[in-house]
């Protein structure tokens, strides 16, 4: 499906005729999307639709059944959740995936801590640039955090969102998904989020929000892409589409014999 | 993991470790009145040289705790290695069955390991399982009985002193220094705590947990090796019956120590002053005339008060963070 609006840009990811079966029961039924660089595409559909399946599938936890991936020019058969990490795609989880004993520069940082010097096989964490690097991270996105090093768990929900996010943000370069990111928070740490979103994108990431607000689809995404019983019912710009319309998508009642 | 840079944090993670050692000084202080030799250089070298033993299996235990996991197996882990060790010692030079003991202790930790990685069920469960296994292995090369016609040279590990230290004392040491710089300096230490706070999260950052879990275990095997060499060489042999509640001693130390018994949290410098603590508990009581086993009884009490601080100031924290969580509400509303 190429987008009417800017076709020039060419997609950071491609799905192409995906098809996911869960025993008999075929969850992804020739779903195919194409991302593009700096997009935001909300992600909507009932429960069972396929949302979580869909990311899962991007993310490398789930493999195709049938259907393509395409990372720019490379064409992946069978993504695996580290290559997913490697091509800088990343996943924001609902349950954000913290270390809560841990401070937010650890957090930010886990998994490519700067070294300063090496013991043998033991290497030693550069403590003030691993610091500096997390603060640049969270700073970029303009989050709020006085303290990196207490652990996460003495922090508000709307703060640990951020922290997953910026983390997020740190390797993914490609794509960055968020599973419900605003779920669990009250309205001005909804605001939040959805600015940092907006922050992400505007680095040239594409961006996937799964999400069952459509107040959050209409002010953040630029496109949205709305599930049924495993298939795409509704693939369009957000301004050429309208509540209604993606209500009637989602539930699959008829949006004209509403209309009228 | 222990952070710093914030005035409030500094204090309540160190919270513990001032405690233990105010109530060092005081035991200190409160032994020493009734009991002045208490604190002449020689008896306090004979309390170290005790605690070595429990302090260098704690030091692998910490790690295993933190990481998530533990081996309840290290009491049977230390009889067949101290066993195993001293036979050999029969038929090879005294050196290699030094060396052997500690390989002997590095594999089974490797088995346990590899079991809870691979059986999903409680490591409390399995390594129970392998705690009785390796026991009765220990007792059947034995046939139950101690290990006789230890050549003398075995002895000189055990009974060595550098500058009038003995041996043990000086492997805790440093085993204890490089245990607290990996933990607290390097990503491996990093890790092992991402991994103990939640193990889900460190993976999807890349963690290999498999690996560092296996390791965990075998360097656990290995200390507990090197303990029950050390002590079999001290002892100039050794018997199947060795470290019967080994397991029960070092644990308590280590989670008196701050390690949180759920994982992802602790200090070494924590487990050292508890080791100590417990060991002066148990030496000063019998040094001022207290049937020894009220030493076992403090030693509990001493376990269940600080878990018990611990749950409270959990707790505080969490009512904390429910009141940040409705204040955040409230002024979003």
């Amino acid at each position: 499906m190429i987008n009417k609006n800017s076709p020039r840009r060419v997609p950071v990811f491609r799905g192409i005729g995906i098809t996911k079966y869960f025993g008999g029961v075929r969850a992804l039924d020739q779903v195919s999307l194409d991302l593009l660089p700096g997009e935001i595409v909300a992600l909507v559909g009932d429960n069972g639709a396929g949302k979580s399946t869909l990311v899962k599938i991007f993310s490398g936890i789930y493999r195709t059944d049938e259907g393509d991936l395409w990372l720019g020019d490379l064409r992946v058969p069978h993504l695996t959740a580290r290559q997913a990490r490697a091509l800088g795609i990343e996943t924001v989880y609902q349950n954000l995936l913290l270390c809560d004993n841990l401070g937010a520069a650890a957090n930010v940082m886990l998994g490519q801590e700067p070294v300063r010097s090496r013991f043998g096989p033991f290497e030693i964490i550069d403590r003030q640039r691993s610091l500096q690097e997390a603060r640049k991270h969270i700073a970029e996105l303009g989050i709020d955090l006085p303290d990196l090093e207490i652990p996460v768990r003495r922090l508000s929900g709307g703060q640990r969102q951020a922290i997953a996010i910026a983390r997020a943000t740190v390797k993914a370069h490609r794509l960055i998904q968020f599973d419900e990111p605003t779920a669990a928070l009250g309205v001005r740490q909804t605001q939040a989020t959805l600015d940092l979103i907006r922050q992400v994108a505007a680095k040239g990431v594409a961006a996937i929000v799964i999400t069952h607000n459509l107040d959050d689809v209409f002010a953040v995404a630029h496109r949205v892409v709305a599930l049924r019983l495993g298939r795409i019912s509704l693939d369009a710009p957000v301004e050429q589409t309208s509540r209604e319309q993606v209500v009637a998508c989602m539930t699959g009642m008829s949006f004209q014999r509403e209309s009228l | 993991m222990r952070t710093s840079g914030f005035l409030p944090s500094i204090l309540l993670d160190r919270a513990r470790n001032v405690g233990l050692l105010v109530t060092l000084i005081l035991c200190l202080l409160f032994i020493s009145f009734f009991s002045p030799k208490y604190l002449s250089i020689d008896n306090l070298l004979v309390v170290a040289l005790q605690v070595s033993f429990v302090g260098i299996a704690a030091l692998g235990t910490a790690y295993l705790i933190i990481g998530g996991s533990v081996d309840l197996s290290i009491g049977s882990q230390y009889a067949l290695c101290a066993v195993a060790s001293a036979m050999l010692a029969r038929s090879m030079p005294s050196g290699l069955a030094w060396f052997m003991g500690i390989v002997l202790g590095a594999f089974l930790g490797l088995i346990n390991g590899l079991l809870v990685w691979r059986i999903s069920i409680s490591p409390i469960i399995i390594t129970l399982g392998t705690l009785t296994i390796f026991r009765g292995i220990a007792l059947r090369i034995t046939n139950g009985f101690g290990v006789r016609g230890v050549p003398k040279s075995f002895a000189a590990f055990g009974q060595a002193r550098w500058l009038n230290i003995p041996t043990p004392v000086l492997v805790f040491a440093l085993l204890a220094l490089f245990a607290r710089s990996i933990l607290q300096y390097t990503r491996q230490g990093r890790h092992l705590f991402a991994f103990g706070g939640n193990r889900e999260a460190a993976e999807a950052a890349g963690i290999d947990g498999k690996r560092m879990l296996l390791l965990c275990f075998a360097a656990n095997g290995a200390l507990v090796g090197t303990t029950a060499v050390l002590a079999a060489s001290r002892f100039g042999t050794a018997a199947p019956t060795f470290g019967a509640g080994f397991e029960l001693d070092v644990i308590a130390a280590v989670i008196l120590g701050g390690v949180v018994f759920t994982g992802g949290e602790g200090s070494i410098a924590g487990v050292i002053l508890a080791v100590i603590l417990l060991g002066v508990i148990n030496s000063g009581l019998i040094s001022i005339g207290i049937d020894p086993h009220y030493a076992q009884m403090v030693k509990g009490l001493a376990l269940v008060i600080a878990v018990t601080l611990d749950q409270i100031t959990q707790e505080q924290q969490e009512r904390h963070r429910r009141r940040m969580a409705s204040l955040e509400r409230a002024t979003s509303a």
